[in-house]
């Protein structure tokens, strides 16, 4: 029955029980099968595993090939530092993909909320560089803990136009009387630890000994009446840049990129002493309950446009081979980065593994520091 | 068949039978009729108040080795707080800074809602809505916008620099313990506003005209009338301001800075980076019997206002 007859048969008063009773019946189905038509097309959220990682990483260009497969975004779950990542994973939690640091990987690992990594599973692997990932705690039976992401280097974003070196590029900067109130720097143990660390001239083989650890939280204390703001939130001290409300920071070099696009005279220093490196990667959850899409949210992380988009916009090491072609050597240089991570990673000082205890009295340390006792 | 309609009938007169005699416990016992009325709220309280309380206290006693609970009972999470000087400053800083901020409002609130008690007498609603507008924005907007305010290039610092009074922007402004008073006195003034207001609207408008008829003069009628009148409605925004902003810590973190940090964002950090939660715990216990201790000598005072002043 056409649906103009249907509705002249309802007008003259014609249409029988019978029929009324079919239409609305038919109309009912359709609306309970219109979500089953869709689902089919458009993959709901339910679908897509969740990557948990910090902001700035939770956006499209980084899955371009997941894209492509599933038209679909994986779901985001963002923090400030790992330290609280790992405590909300350790409190329930459960995302598929996970991004900590590979320093982290023994004590993420000891909390067995992790499984290994099988590489076949991923087109990319074969051009990632084995030295991102061959360390002896990362891998078990050939096959790794963490799958790593991207590499590069911690240091200072400085104001060119306001601030002046006294002899080089230098950690000093950082603890200049001149630029008292200033200056300022990131939050989390993580980073200023271990730049700290830099500065009070500590050999990352001896950062775990108790003099160290004097040694360090001495030297940030002697930084903290000069640090105007600890924020683990770059925005806040990119704003803090351009406004020349502190003339330098600790910092990752994404900054540097972003700020000289927007007109801000801005540098990343390469202090003699050598920058804090790190390599971060991923993890995958013991549960993961969408494991087969897990594995394409890390393969789309590793693949060449996650890469160029790392190196190109953020200022990041890539960790896939392909991901430098694009860049000259010129370009690589401004980031702070080369074509080649282990000599960079060698150049600086290279974070490594440390007990879980150790690292939460950093944390703690850095606290009372940052409160000013 | 006989019977069988015998055991029907057996069945149906049974339960008129205990409903009747519920229905009687009900109507006899008041007692026993508020309980049942409150039971959905003591559910509740007890379950998600009462029980997780519970857990905090017992947790504080607790000590954190690695990732997993030694649960031997032991005092040294309260030792630390007693004996390390970042628990008292950090704890008295915040009691401090939201004592300020519950006095300022109070104080600049009383106005607005005896205004619009008294004096306002079309479109009252209307007027309470226009007041407490602000408060329909976002906690974490209102914050946000006391940073723009105050910020380094604020609208303060670059109206004064505009015309001329300062050549560089004041940076006290923001990342400060006055920032953090200020920014809670208005986050939160509408809790301080709507009970103020209803206690003053209640007040027996001929007790204020016996008052006068009798010769007192405005000023002497307002502390002898009115303001011990309104003293519940005054209590309960204290009460109501004080206790949740003393463990604050979303303000002091946007607009505190290193200095401006309070006892919440401590309390924080052990649930979050530190990862130890019986520390966490002693500490919420320590606040929780510190803001009693406060709100006891607050209690006290007014009742010795009440005395004076009757």
């Amino acid at each position: 029955m056409d649906i103009l007859d249907q509705l002249g048969a309802m007008k003259d008063g014609k249409l029988s029980r019978r029929a009324f009773n079919r239409s609305l019946f038919a109309l009912g189905i359709s609306t309970a099968v219109v979500p089953l038509s869709t689902r089919r097309t458009l993959a709901a959220p339910e679908d897509n595993p969740t990557y948990f990682t910090w902001g700035g990483y939770d956006i499209p260009e980084l899955f371009v090939p997941y894209q492509e497969k599933y038209g679909e975004l994986p779901n985001f779950s963002t923090y400030g530092a790992t330290e609280d990542a790992l405590t909300k994973l350790r409190s329930g939690f459960v995302a598929e993909v996970s991004h900590p640091c590979m320093s982290d990987v023994p004590v993420w690992n000891s909390t067995g909320l992790f499984q290994q990594i099988d590489t076949s599973r991923l087109s990319n692997w074969g051009d990632v560089f084995p030295d991102l990932y061959s360390y002896d705690y990362n891998m078990a039976d050939g096959k790794p803990w963490m799958v790593p992401f991207s590499w590069g280097l911690t240091s200072m974003v400085y104001r060119e136009d306001l601030v002046e070196w006294e002899d080089g590029e230098s950690w000093s900067l950082q603890w200049d009387e001149r630029y008292a109130q200033r200056l300022g720097s990131l939050a989390s143990a993580g980073d200023v630890w271990w730049c700290a660390a830099i500065r009070a001239g500590i050999d990352y083989k001896d950062i775990g000994t108790p003099e160290s650890f004097a040694k360090v939280a001495e030297v940030l204390r002697q930084q903290r009446p000069l640090i105007r703001m600890y924020s683990d939130d770059t925005t806040t001290l990119d704003q803090a840049l351009t406004s020349g409300e502190i003339v330098s920071s600790l910092l990752w070099n994404s900054s540097t990129l972003y700020l000289r696009a927007a007109g801000v005279p801005v540098r990343f220093a390469k202090p003699k002493e050598g920058a804090l490196a790190y390599v971060c990667g991923l993890m995958l959850h013991k549960d993961a309950p969408k494991l087969d899409r897990a594995y394409d949210v890390l393969d789309s992380l590793i693949s060449q446009p996650s890469g160029e988009f790392l190196l190109n916009d953020y200022g990041y090491g890539a960790v896939n081979r392909k991901s430098f072609e694009k860049f000259t050597d010129a370009e690589l240089d401004e980031r702070g980065l080369g074509r080649d991570p282990v000599t960079i990673l060698a150049a600086n000082h290279l974070s490594s593994p440390q007990s879980m205890e150790w690292g939460a009295a950093t944390v703690a340390e850095l606290e009372m520091i940052k409160s000013g006792f | 068949m006989s019977g069988a309609n015998a055991g029907t009938g057996a069945v149906i007169s049974a339960r008129p039978a205990t409903a009747g005699r519920l229905s009687r416990l009900m109507f006899r016992h008041e007692v026993l009729r508020g309980y049942t009325m409150l039971a959905p709220a003591l559910v509740i309280m007890v379950l998600a108040i009462l029980l997780p309380f519970v857990l905090m206290i017992v947790m504080s006693f607790w000590d954190q080795v690695g990732f997993d609970f030694d649960t031997t009972p032991t005092l040294q999470n309260y030792r630390e707080i007693a004996e390390k000087p970042i628990y008292s400053a950090l704890l008295l800083r915040s009691l401090w800074v939201s004592g300020i901020a519950t006095l300022a409002t109070v104080l600049v609130c009383y106005p607005m809602a005896y205004f619009v008690a008294f004096h306002v007498h079309r479109h009252k609603m209307l007027w309470l809505i226009i007041i407490t507008l602000p408060f329909w924005t976002s906690y974490l907007m209102r914050i946000f916008s006391w940073k723009v305010i105050l910020g380094y290039e604020g609208v303060i610092n670059s109206g004064l620099m505009s015309i001329g009074l300062i050549d560089a922007p004041l940076d006290f402004l923001i990342y400060s313990p006055g920032a953090v008073t200020l920014t809670l006195a208005h986050t939160w003034a509408a809790f301080a506003l709507l009970p103020i207001y209803v206690s003053l609207e209640k007040i027996d408008r001929s007790v204020l005209e016996a008052a006068a008829d009798l010769g007192d003069s405005p000023l002497v009628r307002f502390f002898r009338i009115t303001l011990p009148l309104s003293m519940p409605g005054v209590i309960a925004a204290v009460f109501l301001m004080f206790i949740p902003t003393v463990g604050d810590y979303v303000t002091p973190t946007l607009v505190g800075g290193p200095d401006g940090a309070m006892i919440g964002n401590l309390l924080q950090v052990q649930f979050g980076g530190v990862n130890n939660w019986p520390m966490g715990a002693a500490i919420a216990v320590v606040m929780v019997l510190a803001i009693a201790v406060v709100g006891l000598c607050f209690l006290a005072l007014t009742a010795l206002f009440r005395r004076w002043a009757t």
